[in-house]
């Protein structure tokens, strides 16, 4: 099944440019790093705020961070994609791979489920307010698994022995 | 300088680390150093995000805590980059490109104490037009930094 994909991705254009422009590739890491790091500060920020630090940063204020985490997720997501469509062999089987895919997915779903279930809430909290225990195991679980996001995708290289 | 590096990559350590091929040698360093950046370059891309006006609800007093967060990020970043140095001193360590990240983390932390004087140093946090000035600096250095450690791979 994984062949089928690999080799039907191999056969698209955007794969063909990842191999061949040889500046493609190191750009796209670039961007990476940058939407890394961009995510990692203003996210931060955010769910340090969520977990009851920073309190003198109102919550509503600490939310139009979230814009710049955003885009951040973006650019790696749009990136991540361009790996992924370029050499799939590296990836599919790669454990460190579908690591950093579960935990992408556990800090969306946290963003999600944080967002309906207490966004609400969360608009009404004044400044200098301590946060429920909700929100702050929301905020860990954010940072948690952002940097477990981030340690799979470093790890690529090297668990599962796949480049 | 060369009998300095080829010392220093021949050591027990380096050669451990370059060697070795647990995920607890070269796989660790390179995650701290990516945690380091994330952090460090993070911290400080906020701090020029709410100089620039974004998020202005944020009290600038509060984002002072930044900094020593920047500091952090940046010392395990030394050490871990101290390492992954040692670990290829003579072939990655000379060369150009390494020398240019170098150069550009030393303009970007100049770059961060200045904003932190511009902005903290005098009694209540004001913002400026200098102050503005050095945050685009921070990011365009940092995304440069980021360019030239990247492409240290590729070397």
């Amino acid at each position: 099944m994984s062949d089928i994909v690999v080799t039907w991705l191999k056969s698209t254009t955007l794969s063909h440019l990842m191999v061949e422009q040889p500046w493609l590739w190191p750009i796209s890491e670039t961007l990476h790093f940058i939407g890394l790091a961009l995510l990692v500060g203003t996210a931060g920020i955010f769910d340090l705020r969520l977990m009851g630090f920073l309190k003198r940063i109102p919550i509503a204020a600490a939310m139009k961070m979230r814009v710049w985490a955003a885009f951040g997720i973006a650019i790696n997501v749009v990136t991540g994609v361009m790996f992924f469509v370029g050499a799939p062999d590296q990836y599919i089987d790669n454990p460190a791979f579908w690591g950093k895919v579960l935990f992408l997915l556990l800090a969306m779903a946290n963003i999600a489920f944080f967002e309906t279930t207490q966004g609400a809430r969360m608009l009404k909290m004044t400044a200098d307010e301590d946060t429920p225990v909700s929100f702050k195991v929301a905020g860990a679980v954010s940072i948690a698994s952002w940097f477990a996001v981030l340690y799979f995708g470093r790890m690529l290289p090297f668990i599962g022995q796949a480049f | 300088m060369m009998d300095i590096l080829t010392t220093l990559e021949a050591s027990a350590f380096s050669t451990w680390l370059r060697e070795s091929s647990t995920m607890w040698a070269y796989p660790a360093v390179l995650t701290l150093h990516t945690v380091g950046l994330a952090v460090l370059v993070g911290a400080s891309w906020a701090v020029d995000l709410r100089v620039l006006g974004f998020a202005e609800g944020i009290p600038l007093a509060a984002l002072a805590r930044a900094f020593p967060v920047m500091w952090i990020g940046f010392w395990v970043n030394a050490i871990s980059g101290a390492m992954l140095f040692a670990a290829d001193a003579t072939t990655k360590g000379t060369t150009l490109l390494f020398m240019s990240k170098l150069g550009l983390v030393v303009v970007g932390v100049v770059t961060i104490v200045m904003i932190r004087r511009t902005v903290y140093g005098h009694g209540e946090p004001r913002l400026g037009t200098a102050a503005r000035a050095l945050a685009v600096t921070s990011l365009v250095v940092w995304i440069a930094a980021i360019a030239t450690g990247r492409w240290m791979a590729y070397i």
